[in-house]
């Protein structure tokens, strides 16, 4: 009773990053992350498994050895273009990650670090612009994209999911966040004073002090991308040339569904980034709590 | 709710940060070319590396919405393009009674409900537990992030297996725990029953997610707060109550405007949970249909662009009154005192 | 100050890195494209299986210069999607499917469509069953947008293994004397779960289909008017009767679960078309031998059956009809039907000892040449309204909702709803 009393007594007014987890505390995280982590693994079990088994009561609950057949046969469905989505996802990721890397630290660097007449207002109006809510702009840019150069638009072409990806809000509003501590004044000052340019100083000075910071913002865009599907699933829909999601979706459409089949699918267009997670990991939660307070 | 968010609301973009002020070069008279490069470049520059993100943001980001005003007054039928023309406000007096849209606006709402103050109030939970002193602190916040970082289609397909009436895993833990022995739940029949299903998707999506954001406001809390606070003999929990959410009132705000925008417009989820995803019809009765799939539905399967942007203006509306009322009941409850 | 333009060039290059990579992912768009050295890509959309696998491997060994594309997708999808491109002027593949359920919303649009009596089709008029060479020739009998590939005459499968176990004849001859009539059919369900304890039929609206296809008018008479009273409500209530047995297993045909449901032997019997036959093939394998074919209660009929066509805006015109015809010719028409069961609609083909006398061991070596002949040489045809699609899935939704959903047990309200569904369809 009395130790109840006292470790009470110790709790109070400590704050909570003083307080040591309890047992309570561990076992309710530990719930957390097995819910969390709950979906994928059943993607697993269901991936690597038979009809069959996958028709049990109770269910397979443990993996089985059949996710090389799984794979092939989503690989081999003409009519999803698996390989060529996944191909596709890489270079619409790729592209729109480093075009945000590279416009979104340009950007912040004059946001942060230039003296520009009506610069305020326009950080403003980039803040601003976070709070749109792009998605309900599909009906028009869907047209928007069909009136561009080139037979039919650009509806069914990478370039429809890539271009609006090109730049963010949030990229710049990060980068110029960081850049703004992450760069002292004084080091910009001397290169001025040595003559050097404004993009001078930019790759010279600002590039190599934010890399921690551009492989943040990397992580995120190339997470959000990769995981786009509403604007894909309109433009690129019907084609044969989806990003992965879209022909996840195709995989659990049309007449020949199956579950393990859909899930290995699933499996393979999810594995990449959880590597990014593996690796990563650290930068991704540094990046989502950094753009919570860095304000 | 698939793109980054940030946390705008407190920012200070005008903080004066002009260190940078011009620099003083001594006046050089015989290279005029040269300074006068150099004003360029002092002066215009600037300009430059910010024009890109401006000009791509308008052409791709604000011109749709804009337009998507023009489009909604318009007759714009993918299946008839001879018929063209203002529509004057017909787009708009036809949302007023279609059932499809009010049914819609139902099942987004409950949806939203359903999945919103859960995820919140769990992840505030789940914050302030990470906000101990933990063993393998990183691993655990890394762990949270795993379902942000899966794709929510790659996800939305497994918890679609996972509710499957007969083979699903949902139903069968359910009936060990002697629900639905014998009639086992079809979670697609009922409002109820898929809106559970889905409003789990989310809350399984954003709760880890969500919880490092209020970490984060969490630990930049003065921990002197606590100490003077031990005078009320606040525990733990009232201590979370009382102390610390109050303390990250900007953010809770934040996350309930930034919850409110993404889900009331939720499409993955209840796209890919209909046994035909194709039809994007959400349930046999429509029963978990939301506006965006409807808008979907209405825009690309009967291709009546026109009426499909008079919807998404509605649902701008809608977004933008309930993100406001959200935010001000949050700032009530918190206690606040605008 | 020199430098500076060196970093110019750096900025300049790293964008145009990136515009040249859009460039190059752009480039690829559209439907079937020649590469300029006479290599020529037909690209086909359709929907399930139409055996086209190994045929497609042997065209294009004999005609080194083309490339097919099997694009399958979701039935109801691909319908749309055709219509989307032909309104659009391009992206529509070089061969089109069409199900006879949206054969006279195409018919109608009928220049948008290459007129293959242009390219010499009307020599097989002859060839084919009149009914279904009439489905897609436009009402002046100028143009043929389409050529028939099966037809799909009605029989009903079932598990014999499951039927044995439930004290059930299993010989075919004595199945089908079981149910002459749907209501005779209902009761041998009823017999079936009292002694198994399992559902019966695998859904309602795959009664409902049959059902309707063997009434002499659908969803819409000739005059396109929306006749629900006649044939509509006849299959309705056959469908209702089965809800309020309990004898469906109530899977959403076509869903994943319903696919695990001929694995699990969730059901005892399923509607076949000849098409279905492919489909359980290809869904459950293992249910090889399980399977036999007995006739349909009711009498003959139809459900499904398609058509290829050639939109007029593709590119290879000329090599898309080349392997049409060929497709069309007697030799892979069966071969398509021993692959996957879609009977041909060219009735000379029913006295080929190939079909004839073909049975197939994944239905306990069932004569399904002459089962499905049968069904197909005795069948009335059914007009099939521009807008009989859409009014389809929407009465299946209904019966869907009735079965499972907030119309459960009110058969009465639920066929007012129909009513009302299939107006908005019709209208829409």
């Amino acid at each position: 009773m009395s130790d109840v009393g006292t470790r009470r007594a110790a709790l109070m007014g400590r704050a909570p990053q003083n307080t040591p987890g309890s047992l309570w505390s561990y076992l309710f995280l530990a719930v957390v992350i097995a819910f969390s982590a709950f979906p994928l693994y059943w993607m697993f079990v269901i991936a690597t498994n038979t009809d069959e088994a996958l028709a049990k009561i109770p269910p397979q609950v443990i993996p089985g050895g059949e996710l090389a057949t799984n794979l092939r046969e989503v690989f081999s469905m003409q009519d999803v273009f698996f390989l060529q989505s996944l191909v596709n996802s890489v270079i619409v990721s790729s592209v729109v990650t480093a075009s945000v890397l590279f416009f979104c630290s340009l950007a912040g660097f004059a946001f942060a670090k230039l003296r520009f007449k009506g610069r305020n207002a326009l950080m403003v109006m980039v803040i601003l612009t976070m709070t749109v809510p792009n998605q309900l702009g599909v009906v028009a840019l869907y047209i928007l994209m069909g009136k561009m150069p080139g037979e039919g638009g650009w509806n069914g072409t990478l370039l429809a999911v890539i271009v609006p990806g090109l730049v963010s809000a949030f990229g710049v509003f990060y980068m110029r966040q960081f850049i703004l501590d992450a760069v002292p004044d004084e080091l910009i000052e001397a290169a001025r004073v040595d003559g050097a340019s404004t993009m001078r100083i930019f790759w010279s000075v600002v590039v190599p002090a934010v890399r921690p910071a551009m492989a943040v913002l990397g992580l995120l865009t190339f997470v959000a991308t990769w995981n786009e599907f509403q604007w894909p699933l309109i433009t690129l829909g019907g084609t044969d040339y989806p990003t992965s999601m879209v022909a996840l979706s195709d995989l659990a459409s049309g007449n020949y569904v199956l579950y393990r089949r859909v899930l290995a699918g699933a499996l393979v267009a999810t594995l990449p980034l959880l590597i990014m997670l593996f690796i990563g990991g650290r930068q991704i939660v540094r990046g989502i709590m950094e753009g919570a307070v860095k304000s | 709710m698939s793109t980054t968010r940030a946390v705008p609301a407190a920012s200070r973009p005008g903080r004066p940060a002009d260190a940078t002020a011009p620099v003083r070069r001594p006046p050089d008279r015989a290279g005029t070319w040269r300074s006068r490069l150099y004003r360029f470049d002092v002066r215009y520059v600037p300009y430059l590396l910010i024009a890109p993100f401006f000009l791509l943001f308008a052409v791709f980001g604000l011109f749709p919405i804009v337009f998507n005003g023009v489009v909604a007054l318009r007759n714009w039928r993918l299946d008839d393009p001879t018929l063209t023309g203002w529509a004057g406000f017909a787009n708009f007096a036809r949302l007023l009674d279609d059932g499809d849209f009010w049914n819609a606006l139902g099942n987004t709402f409950g949806i939203f409900v359903l999945s919103t103050v859960p995820q919140l109030l769990l992840a505030l939970i789940v914050a302030s537990l990470l906000n101990r002193k933990l063993r393998a602190q990183t691993w655990f916040r890394v762990g949270v992030l795993l379902p942000y970082i899966t794709p929510v289609t790659a996800s939305t397909l497994i918890f679609t297996v996972v509710f499957a009436r007969d083979t699903g895993v949902a139903n069968w833990v359910l009936s060990l725990l002697g629900v639905g022995e014998t009639a086992p739940i079809d979670w697609r029949s009922t409002k109820w029953a898929s809106w559970i299903a889905i409003a789990t998707m989310v809350n399984w999506k954003w709760i880890g997610y969500n919880a490092l954001l209020y970490l984060a406001a969490m630990q930049s809390i003065p921990r002197d707060v606590y100490e003077a606070a031990a005078v009320d003999g606040a525990g733990p929990w009232r201590q979370l109550w009382r102390i610390t959410v109050p303390m990250i009132r900007p953010v809770v705000i934040f996350t309930v405007v930034l919850s409110t925008i993404g889900g009331l417009q939720l499409f993955t989820e209840p796209m890919l949970f209909d046994a035909n995803p194709a039809l994007a019809q959400g349930g046999d009765d429509g029963q978990w249909q939301t506006i965006a799939q409807l808008i979907y539905k209405v825009g690309w399967r009967d291709l009546n662009l026109g009426y499909a942007a008079a919807m998404s203006w509605a649902l701008f509306l809608i977004i933008l009154i309930v993100a406001a009322v959200n935010a001000l009941i949050t700032n009530r409850l918190g206690g606040g005192k605008r | 100050m020199k430098r500076s333009w060196k970093t110019w060039a750096r900025a300049v290059a790293a964008g145009s890195v990136g515009l040249a990579l859009l460039a190059a992912c752009s480039g690829n768009s559209g439907g079937g494209s020649d590469s300029g050295d006479g290599q020529v890509t037909l690209k086909i959309n359709f929907w399930g299986d139409f055996g086209l696998d190994e045929l497609k491997s042997r065209y294009e060994a004999d005609n080194p210069n083309v490339k097919i594309s099997l694009n399958t997708g979701e039935y109801n999808a691909q319908h749309e999607d055709l219509q989307k491109k032909l309104i659009a002027g391009s992206g529509a593949p070089d061969i089109a499917a069409i199900d006879e359920g949206f054969v006279v919303q195409f018919r109608g649009q009928a220049d948008k469509f290459v007129n293959l009596l242009d390219k010499g089709a009307g020599q097989y008029e002859s060839k084919y069953l009149p009914w279904k060479w009439k489905q897609t020739l436009t009402p002046d009998g100028k143009a043929q947008i389409g050529l028939g590939t099966d037809v799909g005459g009605l029989a009903m499968c079932y598990r014999t293994d499951l039927f044995k176990a439930a004290g059930l004849p299993t010989d075919r001859d004595q199945v089908s004397a079981l149910w002459p009539t749907w209501d005779q059919f209902i009761a041998v369900g009823q017999q079936y779960k009292a002694k198994s304890g399992k559902k019966f039929i695998d859904s309602a609206t795959n009664i409902f289909n049959p059902v309707l296809g063997q009434q002499p008018v659908g969803f819409f008479d000739e005059s396109e008017t929306l006749k629900m009273d006649g044939g509509p409500k006849a299959a309705f209530d056959v469908a209702a009767k089965m809800i309020g047995a309990d004898l469906s297993a109530n899977l959403t045909a076509f869903s994943p679960e319903w696919n695990s449901g001929f694995v699990k032997g969730n059901f005892a019997v399923l509607a076949c078309p000849a098409w279905m036959q492919g489909h359980i093939k290809n869904t459950a394998p293992t249910t090889q031998g399980k399977w036999d074919v007995a006739a349909i209660p009711g009498g003959g009929g139809n459900w499904g059956g398609s058509f290829l066509t050639i939109p007029k805006q593709g590119k290879n015109v000329d090599e898309a009809y080349k392997f049409l015809e060929w497709l069309v010719q007697p030799e892979q028409q069966i071969e398509i039907f021993k692959k996957v069961g879609n009977l041909p609609s060219q009735p000379a083909l029913y006295q080929d000892p190939a079909i004839k006398d073909f049975t197939n061991p994944f239905f306990s070596n069932a004569p399904v040449g002459q089962i499905f002949s049968k069904t197909a040489e005795n069948l009335t045809p059914q007009y099939l309204g521009k807008k009989n699609g859409p009014t389809r899935v929407a009465v299946e939704n209904v019966i869907n909702r009735l079965a499972t959903g907030n119309l459960k047990g009110k058969p009465d309200q639920a066929w007012t709803e129909a009513i009302k569904e299939a107006e908005k369809a019709a209208k829409s």
